[in-house]
């Protein structure tokens, strides 16, 4: 896997001519330009092979589904989950066959759009579109508005909250996001159980809504813990967002993740939590980890995110898309359009229920016995009992967020305007 | 002569072909089938001929560009930043006007922006080469990561979207101030017709006017063209000028009719394909027009490899790169006088 | 070591460069090689030396028959060559040029370099900053370096190509000194020169060298008038130049100076009347080249003044000299007068430019034929100018000249051309001059500068005469002056 797509430099022999010569370095940039060494994407469809037969496969066509990722399909993280998570539904629905394009973004695809993109993925067939990214928000309502009888789901957008601020009344298209924020208080926490110094590194993707909102919730989960379990000073309590850019490395545009991820682990941060899509944080911890140092990370989006450096791992939220895509595409085919806001929080009688809850979390290894301190807390926060999203809390600057008592609404929350008072690092 | 040079091109573009076929073959893919594919990915729907019909526009006008450049002799290779320069300038009058002025005539600002801030950078290029003695290969990349940078900045800062700091650019701007399309797709008659505009005069230009004569001898013998008083510095500098002015056009068409905002790699890289579009016409201006065509629908039908074949699309660029470079060792050999080679080669040993 | 060159021959198209060249060097001897531009010496130094092939003849180092294909085997065998213009890396320090061509070795000591180097430099009295850089150098501290270097990768014949122009007098004894010390060694020195004083203070022998032929083979002292008649061996040919002059100034310098890098000629005045034809005489790359482009605008004098028709025109762009009406036709017909890629009809297109944007291309197609009629061109208008011969490049050239025309600056204006085409170049700059155009020309042809010139100047190691009337000049003191003696011959 190549996590930091550093570009190959091409060498080409110099052939004396100075035309041949530069036309020849010129194509060196663009192969360097192009090639990203991951392998790429594909269809699969339930294969014939194990497609039971004499199942509801035999009644025809299949449903197409089709996925816009915006990054690799195998990144360990965000896009990897949104594609197994796929490929959970085609085990179960053998009637569904799905079609993706991975690593749609500038960087990768320099001359391409998820809604075009998403064009091609319908005149393949596709009679439900799924877009991966926030950042494919106007493509998903450009495409939604262009073929009006196609299902368009924009994962992590709020087009169609109606009590949001950006509904835009589109029939075709909804949302589905989780409340990924319970997930990032018990990362937070489970990051706050494992610093031996106090100070959390978090490796923050851009800056929007939603990014805000979740390294908010774990600092709030590390706050929490560091108090309450530990007995400790929030105030010794230090937490660092740095922010690359984007939600990978793009080598020359954002910054580089891994060199975030050294800088934090080199400057006493002895925890580091990964806000984004690739596992940066888990590589070079472990790298940091071989090296002597006692440092820790948490993972993010990948349930199987721990396996990278199993040792050092204090855990992963993650997604289980499977839960609200199957059910989506359930009502895509019975034609229903999906033109609701789905923010689906965990089942919290069994949060690592892969069929029933959209979100869980799975506790490392380097946690050790203080994983019982993460069972109190996502237990609390279960029943109610814990609500840390309570006043009072303050914004970065100051300025008054939640008053003594008063709880956040759901809008409070999604549209979360700054990092938290205690929080270090820019709010946008 | 012709019948040479033809002999040697036909003979480089069949070893290219072969050469493209093996690489698919072993990546383990019939040649055959992904041809059909890429042609299938470029035209089977409308929306696909219509992107065809939209990356050709901006791949035009930018190697129309940079037949001056080559022409006066010179490899601008600072053609991406002069695209990317043209969409940020393109922005300015989107921003500052967007609602106080009629939707046409902030379109027709913008461009007029665009053409000019690809033109300072590519004077800037000019400057460089010609009065700081910086070949224009290299001013051309410094340039380019500075507009890149620029624009990287702009996005995430003083033109940010509220509250958010992303790579994925500004905010769109409002559908009124997006280019007219053929119906419900992509293509804009606007921008081909700007396109073929653009074609057209680079043609009568370079081929029927005193300034393109002047701008050949330039481009064949700068010091002769110097002692027989062709006014040189005006030309080189001329030459950046007009190339950055059209890529400055392609640029703002990449904001106004593909992204419809500024996003980190607006220029999508049209730049660097246009200059194989033109190094592959070579000297012949009725090439460029089937040429970037191709190249287009190459680009656009590339997107089914990964859909239909398990490929990297990156391999288009294979094909555009292998055939480039088949073409100038063709050309490069089939000027070659071999027989003389030999003799010196024998009489040396 | 001794040298021995038997029979050799070099042809370059129907040059003989060397024809059947014989030429023995005694090891402990400084042999000189004299000879006129083209008499074939610097062939055979380079044959010699490795940057030629023979095409026949045998070279025999210590009487055993060695094959010399490249610089490298040269080097090998221990024959070394100081080019007029250095070989040498300017932006390097003088430590490492002198460690450049070293072979065989990845790491090289610097320590025992520079104790080697500096143990040279003391043998011969070279005073040289080893870690300056050697652009900073004169012409002659670089010869230095360049020697030692030669001497420490084991040089037992030293071969020095005219490396008396551009040195001060001081650098010329230091050099003859380390000459004679290496002869002293058993050593044997090859002395390329045009200059009599020169060959006749270092040489133990000397060869006369003429069209490619030893001519002969001289002990030395041998007399200026000996070798002036070896050198030449046959009388100017008379003016036939009609007379042309006019009483008007076409040119007037004041106090210029020709400046390159190895050479710094003051000219103090230099007036030129319409119709005059001034020949520039001088072995190749004395300063001929640099007054011409003075004249033509494209080179800048430091001091002085240029008047071309009476008008200013020192510092003036070169734009303004071509609307003064002059013209310069460098030798170098397809780097710098020509357009290779353009045909004959663009040229003339581009002569002449239209009033619109556009470019009337059947009118220049009419005034294509026509100069190619008047002009004797065997060429198509759409022939390109680089698939023209020699000689109807030379026309082409002359048909693109703008009429009228004030002052005419001609490098070579007949070199590679046949007789025939040689005589109607000149009929047509004799009908210029006619029509009141000064001309100035460089040649390396004796007997056309005697021809058609009324006054000669002659260029010789950084010096240029006073005009003479060509009436009044004869082979010696031509040759005199040539041969670096202006003093005798201005009397």
């Amino acid at each position: 896997m190549n996590f930091l797509g550093k570009s190959p430099l091409a060498a080409f022999p110099l052939l004396g001519r100075s035309r041949i010569l530069w036309s020849a370095l010129l194509l060196g940039m663009l192969a360097g330009g192009c090639a990203t060494s991951t392998p790429t994407a594909n269809t699969t469809s339930p294969t014939a092979g194990e497609s039971p037969a004499g199942t509801t496969a035999t009644t025809g066509e299949p449903f197409i589904v089709g996925m816009v990722l915006v990054g690799p399909k195998n990144d360990a993280g965000w896009n990897q989950s949104h594609y197994e998570g796929m490929q959970a539904v085609v085990q179960q629905m053998p009637n569904v066959k799905f079609e993706y394009i991975d690593k749609v973004n500038p960087a990768d695809r320099p001359n391409v759009t998820g809604a075009q993109v998403a064009d091609d993925l319908i005149a393949k067939g596709a009679k439900l579109v799924i877009f991966n990214s926030d950042d494919f928000k106007d493509d998903a309502l450009e495409t939604a508005k262009k073929h009006p009888d196609i299902a368009i789901i924009h994962a992590s957008g709020d087009y169609a909250w109606k009590e949001g601020k950006n509904f835009k009344n589109q029939p075709n298209l909804g949302n589905i996001m989780a409340r990924m924020e319970y997930g990032k208080m018990m990362a937070g926490c489970a990051a706050a159980l494992g610093t031996e110094t106090g100070k959390i590194g978090y490796l923050g993707a851009l800056i929007n809504d939603e990014t805000r909102r979740y390294a908010s919730a774990a600092y709030l989960g590390a706050r929490y813990c560091w108090e309450n379990y530990l007995n400790r000073n929030p105030d010794d309590l230090e937490f660092k967002v740095t922010w690359i850019g984007f939600w990978f490395n793009i080598p020359g545009k954002t910054l580089d993740p891994t060199k975030v991820a050294d800088d934090f682990y080199n400057g006493g941060y002895d925890v580091v939590m990964s806000g984004i899509d690739t596992p940066e944080a888990a590589v070079q911890g472990k790298k940091a980890a071989a090296a002597g140092k006692p440092v820790k990370f948490v993972h993010y989006d990948y349930k199987n995110g721990c396996d990278l450096a199993p040792d050092i791992c204090l855990g992963v939220p993650y997604y289980n898309w499977n839960v609200p895509y199957g059910e989506a595409i359930q009502k895509a085919m019975a034609g229903t359009m999906p033109n609701q806001f789905v923010w689906l929080a965990p089942n919290w009688s069994d949060i690592n229920n892969p069929q029933t809850s959209m979100i869980g979390f799975l506790p490392g290894k380097a946690l050790g016995d203080k994983k019982q301190y993460i069972d109190q807390l996502i237990k609390g926060m279960g029943d109610g009992s814990i609500n840390l999203f309570t006043g009072p809390l303050n914004f970065q600057d100051g300025t008054p967020y939640l008053k003594a008592g008063e709880t956040a609404t759901d809008q409070q929350i999604w549209y979360l305007p700054q990092l938290l008072q205690g929080m270090e690092g820019p709010s946008q | 002569m012709i019948t040479r040079t033809l002999y040697y091109q036909t003979a480089a573009l069949g070893i290219a072909t072969i050469l493209i076929s093996s690489i698919i073959m072993l990546s383990g893919a019939s040649p055959i089938t992904v041809l059909d594919s890429m042609l299938s990915g470029a035209f089977s729907t409308p929306d696909q001929i219509a992107r065809v019909f939209s990356t050709l526009s901006p791949l035009l006008l930018c190697a129309c560009g940079l037949m001056f450049t080559f022409t006066a002799g010179l490899y601008n290779l600072g053609i991406e930043g002069q695209i990317v320069f043209g969409a940020i300038a393109t922005m300015v009058p989107i921003r500052l006007l967007e609602n106080s002025l009629p939707p046409a005539l902030v379109i027709l600002l913008a461009i007029a922006f665009g053409t000019a801030g690809g033109m300072l950078w590519g004077l800037f290029a000019g400057i460089l080469n010609v009065y700081g003695r910086i070949n224009e290969i290299f001013a051309g990349l410094g340039l380019n990561f500075v507009a890149d940078g620029l624009a990287l900045y702009l996005i995430f800062g003083p033109w940010k979207r509220p509250g958010v700091a992303s790579m994925s650019g500004t905010e769109q701007f409002g559908e009124v101030l997006w280019l007219p399309t053929f119906g419900n797709t992509e293509a804009s008659p606007v921008a081909l017709a700007i396109a073929l505009l653009a074609l057209g005069a680079t043609l009568l230009v370079l081929r029927g006017t005193y300034y393109g004569l002047q701008l050949r001898a330039v481009g064949y013998n700068l010091r002769a063209a110097y002692v027989l008083g062709v006014p040189s510095v005006r030309q080189l500098l001329s030459a950046f000028a007009i190339c950055g002015g059209l890529a400055g056009v392609a640029g703002a068409l990449q904001v106004l009719a593909v992204f419809h905002r500024l996003i980190p790699s607006i220029s999508s890289h049209l730049g660097y394909l246009a200059l194989l579009v033109a190094m592959l016409a070579g000297t012949n201006l009725w090439l460029l027009l089937p040429i970037a065509f191709f190249f287009s629908a190459l680009n656009i039908g590339s997107l089914q490899l990964p859909l239909s074949l398990n490929l990297e699309s990156s391999l288009a660029g294979v094909m555009q790169g292998m055939l480039v470079l088949a073409v100038l060792l063709g050309r490069g050999l089939s000027e070659t006088n071999w027989l003389d080679k030999i003799s010196v080669l024998r009489r040396n040993v | 070591m001794q040298v021995e060159l038997q029979h050799i021959s070099k042809r370059f198209g129907n040059v003989h460069a060397n024809d059947d060249v014989s030429l023995r060097v005694e090891a402990g001897t400084i042999h000189g090689l004299l000879g006129e531009n083209g008499a074939g010496k610097s062939t055979l130094v380079k044959i010699l030396s490795g940057f030629l092939s023979r095409d026949a003849g045998t070279v025999l180092l210590n009487g055993q028959a060695v094959e010399i294909l490249t610089p490298a085997d040269a080097m090998r065998l221990g024959i070394g060559m100081l080019h007029q213009d250095p070989l040498d890396f300017p932006p390097l320090t003088v430590l490492d040029n002198f460690m450049v061509g070293r072979a065989g070795r990845w790491l090289i000591n610097r320590r025992q370099v520079v104790r080697q180097f500096r143990q040279l430099a003391d043998q011969f009295g070279f005073d040289l900053d080893i870690h300056a850089p050697l652009g900073d150098l004169t012409v002659g501290e670089r010869q230095q370096v360049e020697i030692l270097r030669l001497l420490s990768l084991g040089v037992n014949t030293l071969i020095l190509d005219e490396p008396t122009t551009g040195i001060s007098a001081a650098q010329k004894q230091a050099l003859f000194a380390a000459a004679r010390q290496l002869a002293s060694q058993g050593k044997s020195v090859i002395f390329v020169s045009h200059k009599l004083g020169d060959v006749n203070e270092l040489c133990d022998r000397v060869t006369v060298m003429r069209q490619g032929r030893v001519v002969g083979n001289l002990e030395i002292p041998a007399s200026d008038a000996q070798l002036i008649d070896l050198i030449f061996g046959r009388q100017l040919a008379p003016p036939i130049k009609p007379e042309t002059t006019r009483e008007a100034l076409a040119l007037r310098l004041e106090r210029v100076i020709l400046r390159s890098d190895r050479l710094h000629i003051p000219i103090d005045r230099l007036s030129v009347r319409q119709g005059e034809v001034i020949g520039l005489a001088g072995l190749e790359g004395s300063g001929q080249q640099l007054l011409l482009q003075l004249c033509a605008g494209l080179l800048r004098t430091p001091y002085g003044t240029v008047q071309i028709n009476g008008d200013e025109m020192t510092q003036r762009p070169y734009a303004d000299y071509l609307r003064a009406g002059v013209a310069y036709l460098p030798a170098d017909r397809l780097r710098e007068g020509l357009i290779a890629g353009l045909s004959i009809q663009e040229h003339i297109a581009l002569r002449y430019p239209p009033k619109g944007l556009l470019v009337d291309w059947p009118e220049t197609l009419k005034r294509a034929q026509a100069a190619i009629a008047l002009f004797n061109i065997r060429g198509k208008p759409t022939t390109k100018v680089e698939r023209l011969s020699g000689g109807n490049q030379q026309r082409t050239q002359l048909a693109l000249l703008p009429v009228p025309q004030n002052l005419l600056l001609l490098e070579h204006p007949t070199r590679g051309l046949d007789i025939e085409s040689t005589l109607w170049v000149w009929q047509q700059l004799m009908a210029r001059c006619e029509g009141g155009t000064a001309i100035l020309f460089m040649s390396s042809d004796l007997d056309e500068i005697m021809q058609y010139s009324d006054r000669v100047l002659v260029f010789s190691g950084g010096n240029v005469s006073e005009p003479i009337e060509a009436t009044k000049l004869t082979v010696e003191r031509l040759g005199q002056m040539i041969g670096g003696r202006f003093e005798e011959a201005s009397v």
